[in-house]
């Protein structure tokens, strides 16, 4: 049922011990979000998933294969965003698409994969180009193109305005929606509770919960926990969206 | 395997599309060595008559000091400056090496004394210290002029004479030799600016890494820039050649086959030591003191900008096993004097030996982060 698998990984940067032993598993087209501090380990983690850094101790399992041990099989299976997307400029759209699934040695519609994340009229653009959303979609996009099983992102919408997250938001849900499994870390507590059907909270390289958000939320009200200001009914946000509109903000 | 060559492929395309969008990559990989080709061409293009800077002072007012010089004047060996008339002038400009040296004719030059039916006078030739293979030049070549005169005089026999026959074969100009040069510096500016420039980039920029959660291969990208180098390359090194050809009146007498593989062996060695710096740098600033202190022995000494021959004999067996030395030196041989592969197999087993050395080292330093 867990397409990924992650027991007491650690990781060590010369004194600091980013990640202290993590344990967790996601299941197949759920997303899993991962939250905490700067500095908590959340990327680190991502990372070393993602075969970008060795795993010191414990393992990683996804859909099988252990990461560990056979990194270039793992490449095949995951798609990966990262923080902050970028690409070589004087660049078309088209030829992103083209290159990253040349990089899988697959040849793709590129036109459906620009359709997808609504860039198709940017097609024969060059990156340069883009706004930020439109590159994090552009981003998302190039990690699908080889149809993989895990999905991670890192901070996906850091940077972008209130407009470009919703949308992203809506993006990212489609991709679970495929039956695609999601690991997503995020600052942002309301991205979470939207968009998180699970989520880890970790601090100082350890997770200290783990749970859906509504759970999380009930535990801590049955500790007894009291807000001390008055809900509001709404907050600055739902102003702005009200007064701007969700439309999308580009070019 | 297919589908390896696919991805390779891709990536050249793309990234060779990429170039030529990109004007000031253009310029600075075939404008650049252009302009270098023109400002040696002239400086040494022309060079092939040897003549020197002189000036003539002449303080005689003689009929035959007169026509003397107007004699001079019409040789090719002397190039007069006739704006220097007094020896202060020349030898302020003696001093600065812009003059070879003066030849001064006295008051008595040429004039008839008494008893005598001709005119007689000695000239002076007059020089610094650091003219005196000039100034031996030029007084042989006077002492010839005054013979010749001499005899129009005073008849005297001659038991021993010289006289001198050109060879129809034709040795190697200056620019034959700088030609191979700058074609080396285009392939170094190719190969190792290129990568060393480009790769930290998009390391700091986070593509090296994003690219290496793909299944993408070292030896992949490393190929694929190969080929995307190499097609860039070559129109490079065909432009300079046109330019050498038409402008310069360069004769390449090899067989252009032979040139092109030749050719391509150099650029793909001299990219590998790029790919080596490029792909271990973590950033600019890590890599650019390694990749001067690289290059810059080899833009001086393989033979670049000038000739290895002027160098001292222990310096030029040093620089004899620099990576540059043998591709300068083949293009020469085959480009100018038309040698076969056969005849330069030190050259090719130079260059082969380099590239397997600087290969190794590029995998096992590359880094994508």
């Amino acid at each position: 049922m867990a397409i990924i698998e992650v027991k007491d990984i650690k990781k060590r940067y010369g004194d600091k011990q980013a990640v202290d032993g993590v344990s967790f598993s996601v299941k197949k087209g759920e997303i899993f979000g991962i939250l905490g501090p700067n500095g908590a380990g959340k990327t680190t983690t991502l990372e070393m998933m993602e075969t970008l850094r060795p795993i010191d101790s414990g393992t990683a399992i996804i859909n099988g294969i252990d990461v560990a041990k056979n990194p270039n099989d793992i490449k095949k299976i995951i798609g990966v965003q990262p923080q902050s997307p970028a690409f070589q400029d004087k660049t078309k759209l088209t030829e992103v698409i083209e290159m990253f699934a040349a990089a899988y040695g697959e040849k793709v519609d590129v036109m459906q994969f620009l359709r997808d994340v609504d860039l198709e009229e940017k097609a024969n653009s060059y990156v340069e180009d883009l706004s930020g959303g439109q590159k994090q979609r552009l981003s998302i996009t190039t990690a699908l193109v080889h149809g993989p099983k895990v999905f991670f992102l890192d901070e996906p919408t850091t940077g972008l305005d209130p407009q470009a997250r919703r949308h992203l938001w809506e993006l990212i849900k489609k991709v679970r929606d495929k039956g695609i499994s999601v690991i997503m870390t995020t600052h942002y507590m309301d991205e979470a509770e939207v968009l998180c059907d699970r989520i880890a909270i970790m601090d100082n390289g350890k997770i200290v919960a783990v749970d859906t958000p509504k759970n999380l939320i009930k535990q801590l009200l049955a500790r007894g926990f009291k807000k001390h200001e008055h809900v509001e009914q709404a907050n600055l946000e739902d102003v702005f969206i009200d007064l701007t509109g969700k439309g999308l903000r580009e070019n | 395997m297919k589908k390896s060559m696919y991805t390779v492929l891709t990536f050249a395309k793309i990234n060779t599309k990429r170039f030529f969008r990109d004007k000031l990559a253009i310029f600075f990989s075939i404008g650049f060595p252009l302009i270098f080709l023109f400002v040696f061409g002239n400086l040494y293009g022309n060079s092939s008559s040897l003549s020197f800077n002189v000036a003539i002072i002449n303080n005689s007012d003689s009929a035959f000091s007169k026509t003397f010089t107007e004699a001079l004047g019409k040789q090719k060996i002397f190039k007069i400056s006739k704006d220097i008339t007094t020896i202060k002038a020349a030898e302020d400009k003696m001093s600065r090496s812009e003059l070879d040296a003066a030849i001064v004719l006295p008051e008595s030059f040429g004039q008839i004394s008494e008893g005598n039916s001709f005119p007689t006078g000695q000239a002076e030739l007059v020089y610094t210290q650091n003219n005196q293979q000039s100034a031996q030049a030029l007084s042989a070549v006077l002492d010839a002029q005054f013979k010749a005169i001499n005899t129009q005089f005073v008849a005297s026999p001659t038991p021993f004479t010289v006289t001198s026959k050109q060879l129809n074969t034709n040795s190697l100009s200056a620019f034959d030799y700088t030609f191979a040069g700058l074609l080396g510096f285009a392939i170094i500016g190719m190969g190792i600016f290129g990568p060393v420039n480009v790769f930290p980039e998009l390391k700091k920029m986070g593509i090296l890494r994003r690219l290496s959660t793909t299944p993408l291969k070292v030896w992949q990208y490393f190929l694929s820039t190969m080929i995307g180098q190499l097609a860039i390359g070559l129109l490079s090194l065909l432009a300079m050649f046109l330019v050498a050809i038409f402008a310069f009146h360069l004769k390449v007498v090899g067989n252009w086959f032979e040139l092109t593989l030749f050719l391509m062996f150099g650029i793909i060695m001299i990219l590998g030591i790029g790919l080596a710096l490029g792909g271990w740098a973590k950033n600019e600033r890590q890599v650019a003191p390694l990749s001067n202190i690289i290059t810059f022995p080899m833009m001086f000494l393989s033979g670049t900008f000038f000739p290895r021959f002027m160098m001292p004999e222990w310096l030029q067996s040093v620089s004899g096993f620099l990576p540059l030395t043998p591709v300068i030196d083949g293009i020469r041989l085959i480009a100018t004097e038309g040698k076969h592969f056969i005849d330069i197999l030190p050259q090719i087993g130079m260059i082969g030996a380099w590239m397997i050395v600087i290969y190794f080292i590029a995998f096992k330093v590359f880094r994508w982060e």
